[in-house]
């Protein structure tokens, strides 16, 4: 069987604990280089945050000299000029009085041959951009914290914690993204930023309810420790989030290709640009960040301490005492040990579950497997 | 019977999407377009001070009837947190709009003490200076004028001149009238022409008094650029004299030296602009009481008797720290709703004038945060890729979802036409009835929640696809799974919505609209999820057809693997036996 097709069957042996640790360097370094940008080079924030004037017109075949030597005899040869779109001329200045807001809407209709009413203004108070931006932090920070409640209650702290680490990593590396390249940071960003939250949430949650449902197995099999859990656990969904990255990408990806650059509306191209950055980041991140951070926790856990150590001392197990020292030859061939034991175990483990039990849980006669042990038959309600 | 049991919802929900659609079309709902997707103005308004909720709603309330006053179609006005978001969507002339919106500080009736227009010049100033245009016609066609022509020019020490005659129109219909004339009446003239004194909106016998200092002259002693600035009303102690502005769209005109405050916006009730005649007038309301009406009588008694207080006769109105008119009081008391204004209005400044004065009394300073004007073909275009950007992805995302799903993919996409159709009935509802406008931001919004609908479909398909696996039946793995994976899409979807609702709460502008697209759309995928997703699929799974082939239902074969006993086996046998 190929690798694809194992992924397509949910079996994918995938060592997640090895990668983890490359994964570990490749965020540490892209955290760095984030933060490095940001102290370095900062954010090329857009007037609607610093303040000013922005102008634009539709103005085929003109060219920035053109704008640049026409705004001179306005007084404005400092203005921001760029082509941005398909064929619209912004133009960016600091703030001014009504009547140097109007003279250069009059020069830019001119440059571009067309009406006054053609040129769209949009002027911003200085304060403005901060209020914006505190409005922005104060809502973050609020949904931390409303973040943290629900998946405590829904699942639990440590998951909530690992989902937070992961979140906090993405809208760092995303900002990161942004202070590199030096793309200007818009209310539309900022909107997208705090998307990307949402979904890096609803992937993270999808990965955490798997490992809930399979977290019966660890200590229960005698053949699997906490982190070797997860790692199933992540195989396991390893498709379900390809396939939802992929729904999601898709229609960001039409905003950014067809909306942005064909059709030219360059502020769906700004929404897009941070959705698609964030969303890769997103996805990434609930596998190889969050994942991890919740293993970290989880380990510390005494009582999976002690099945850890069980493990080791028995020597049965395909963990050693340190699950990450392992090669990625041992950890493939534990895991395929693993999925074949659990392709039937899956299920029954589910049903016992009791975010899944209502209502559909049957007692069920032992499993044949002699990897899982028999389930203590519980009284549940019939159908 | 027994067998349908569940579908109630697949039916329930699939009925109210097409009559959803079918009210909307039929009611003839729409969705309002945003500025940014038709073109208009958007003005943001903050409070310079701390403010109570109630003056806030005051002011809001006020400026929705000054924007109504434009007369545009579906003006949005909103409160968010302590900003005041203003959209007129359609408005081309934004200058006039953003003034109206914008005169934010206390409507004042001051006792004109003098007044000389802008630009005048000391060698050239003519002792009579001829009034421009038509205001000299306003003078001959006044002809039951009783109030003098001329100042009384003992009050100060500054030049003084008559501006603004007295035109008595004492048409019937009209008890009491004073008789005003406009003090914007007249288009701008060129700042500092030689000869004439030109932005004298009226004054045929104009008075001058020398001497007079060159530079006072120019501009009364205020800065040159004082049209744009402005003066803040802070700077205007209501019991003392001050010196203002009169300024016609950013061009000053005239300066006027006017007495304290002899009563306040507070004291008008309304105003209306009205055809009388030939004549656009503009008829003020006061309140009654010591406040209203007797106020304004007191001024006027003073103004008619042209007593030192007001030695001019002419009663200054004041807003924003500029003089919008100086009408000539021409008759000593009026009952409330008896006054008028006239002069040679034009329709325009009839209206602007009952605007500013209807409205003119704001309880609350606003500062202009933020001000945007779209262009219509802008806005067209961004509609147009928004809509052919969502096309496309949605497209896309049902191909993808068809060619890994199939069978289930397609119901995929059905979940999302039904939850389409639901979103474009809130969406129109919404816009017809509330005010509530589909922004650029809102159609992103709405286009990355079809990611999310199908985020849901791939949970719930791929918990199916392990299930059967695992060596469950089709059928009873339908119903298994649904429960486990509809956990997974609560947590997520509420996770969402906590977002969102976080969104909408704390922040302004297009996030909001962002928000509370992206916060329906979460919602109606649960409904979604729930009414039709479960039903449909299991509908599905019911089909001895489908499930006889489950490639096309993108499900893996049902048969377990080999060696293992089904997990299920009373269902997995009767079902077994049932296909095949």
């Amino acid at each position: 069987m190929t690798a694809f097709a194992r992924l397509l069957r949910g079996q994918s042996t995938i060592d997640f604990p090895t990668w983890w640790k490359r994964a570990l360097v490749l965020s540490a370094l892209l955290v760095l280089i984030s933060i490095g940008s940001l102290f370095t080079r900062g954010l090329s924030l857009g007037i609607d945050f610093v303040g000013g004037v922005s102008w634009e017109v539709p103005a085929p075949g003109v060219s920035v000299s053109d704008a640049r030597q026409a705004l001179t005899e306005v007084g404005q040869e400092g203005a921001k000029i760029q082509i941005v779109g398909d064929d619209t001329l912004r133009v960016q200045g600091p703030e001014m009085d009504d009547a140097g807001v109007a003279s250069v809407r009059e020069v830019l209709a001119d440059v571009a041959g067309t009406e006054v009413a053609e040129v769209s203004v949009s002027t911003v108070g200085a304060s403005w951009g901060s209020d914006i931006t505190n409005a922005a932090v104060r809502a973050l920070f609020f949904f931390f914290a409303a973040i943290l409640i629900y998946l405590t209650i829904r699942l639990e702290w440590r998951m909530a914690v690992a989902a937070l680490v992961a979140v906090a990593h993405d809208v760092l590396i995303s900002v990161g993204v942004y202070s590199v390249f030096q793309f200007d940071v818009t209310p539309g960003t900022v909107i997208a930023f705090l998307t990307i939250l949402g979904y890096s949430i609803y992937d993270t949650i999808v990965v955490d309810d798997k490992i809930k449902e399979n977290e019966r197995l660890v200590g229960l099999s005698g053949r699997m420790d906490y982190t070797q859990m997860v790692s199933l656990s992540m195989n396991q969904v390893l498709l379900r989030s390809i396939n939802t990255t992929i729904t999601s990408l898709l229609p960001v990806i039409s905003l950014l290709v067809v909306g942005g650059a064909i059709m030219g509306a360059v502020t769906l191209q700004e929404f897009a640009l941070a959705l698609f950055v964030g969303l890769a980041v997103g996805a990434y991140s609930s596998i190889f960040v969050a994942a991890p951070a919740l293993v970290w926790l989880k380990e510390k856990e005494p009582k999976n301490q002690t099945v850890r150590e069980r493990l080791a001392a028995s020597g049965g197990g395909v963990s050693g005492a340190d699950p990450d020292a392992r090669g990625v030859a041992a950890g493939v061939r534990g895991a395929k040990a693993v999925s074949a034991a659990t392709t039937t175990s899956t299920s029954s483990s589910s049903a016992g579950t009791p975010s899944s039990s209502a209502g559909t849980g049957r007692p069920k006669p032992p499993t044949p497997s002699s990897a899982i042990p028999p389930r203590p038959r519980k009284k549940t309600k019939k159908r | 019977m027994r067998r349908f049991r569940g579908f109630g919802s697949l039916i329930v929900i699939v009925v109210v999407a097409t009559f959803g659609l079918v009210y909307t079309f039929g009611v003839g709902n729409k969705p309002l377009l945003g500025l940014d997707l038709q073109g208009g103005v958007s003005v943001v308004l903050q409070p310079t001070n701390e403010v109570t909720e109630e003056t806030l709603e005051q002011a809001i309330s006020i400026i929705r009837q000054r924007v109504d006053a434009l007369g545009v179609a579906e003006p949005e006005i909103t409160r968010q947190g302590d900003n005041i978001l203003i959209q007129i969507p359609g408005v081309d002339d934004r200058d006039r709009a953003l003034a109206l919106v914008g005169q934010t500080a206390e409507l004042q009736f001051r006792p004109v003490l003098g007044a000389i227009p802008a630009g005048l010049d000391l060698e050239s100033a003519p002792t009579d200076t001829p009034a421009p245009g038509d205001s000299s016609d306003t003078t001959t066609e006044a002809p039951d004028t009783t109030a003098p022509d001329t100042t009384a020019p003992d009050a100060t020490d500054e030049t003084e001149q008559g501006l603004g005659l007295g035109v008595g129109e004492s048409a019937g219909g009209v008890v009491a009238q004073s008789a005003f004339e406009s003090a914007q009446a007249e288009p701008p003239p060129e700042p500092a022409p030689d000869t004439t004194a030109p932005a004298a909106p009226e004054g045929t016998d104009t008075t001058l008094a020398p001497p007079i200092d060159a530079t006072e002259l120019l501009t009364g002693g205020l800065p040159a650029d004082v049209c744009t600035t402005g003066i803040p009303s802070s700077e205007l102690p209501p019991d003392e004299n001050v010196t203002l502005p009169q300024c016609e769209e950013g061009v000053l005109v005239a300066t006027y030296q006017l007495g304290p405050v002899l009563l306040t916006g507070a004291g008008l009730e309304s105003a209306a602009a009205s055809l009388f005649g030939a004549e656009w007038q503009v008829s003020p309301v006061f309140k009654g009481g010591s406040e209203g009406i007797d106020a304004f009588n007191g001024a006027a008694s003073q103004c008619f008797s042209q007593s030192p207080s007001c030695p001019t006769g002419q009663l200054g109105i004041v807003l924003d720290g500029r003089v919008i008119s100086a009408p000539t009081i021409q008759t000593p008391t009026f009952s409330r709703d008896e006054v008028s204004i006239t002069g040679q209005f034009t329709e325009r400044e009839a209206r602007d004038l009952a605007t500013a004065l209807n409205y003119g009394a704001l309880p609350v300073e606003l500062e202009q945060q933020q001000a945007q004007l779209v262009s219509a073909t802008l806005g067209r275009d961004a509609l147009e890729a928004g809509l052919v950007a969502g096309v496309v992805g949605l497209v896309l995302a049902s191909a993808y979802m068809i060619t890994v799903y199939r069978f289930l993919g397609l119901l995929s996409v059905l979940k999302l036409t039904v939850e389409g159709a639901l979103l474009w009935t809130v969406i129109s509802y919404l816009g017809s009835n509330s005010g509530l406008a589909l922004t650029l931001a809102g159609i992103t919004g709405i286009i990355v929640s079809i990611g999310v609908s199908f985020d849901s479909n791939v949970v719930y398909y791929e918990h199916l696809k392990e299930d059967v696996r695992a060596g469950r039946s089709i059928r009873s793995a339908t119903d298994k799974s649904f429960v486990a994976a509809f956990s997974t899409i609560v947590k997520a979807d509420v996770a969402s919505l906590i977002g969102a609702g976080l969104l909408w709460w704390l922040t302004v502008g297009p996030v909001r609209g962002f928000a509370f697209y992206l916060g329906i759309a979460g919602l109606l995928d649960l409904l979604a999820s729930w009414a039709f997703m479960r039903p449909a699929v299991k509908l599905a799974t019911k089909s001895s057809f489908l499930r006889a082939r489950p490639g096309l239902l993108g499900l893996p074969a049902e048969v377990p693997p080999t060696g293992a006993r089904p997990t299920d086996p009373p269902v997995a046998a009767s079902t077994a036996g049932a296909a095949r």
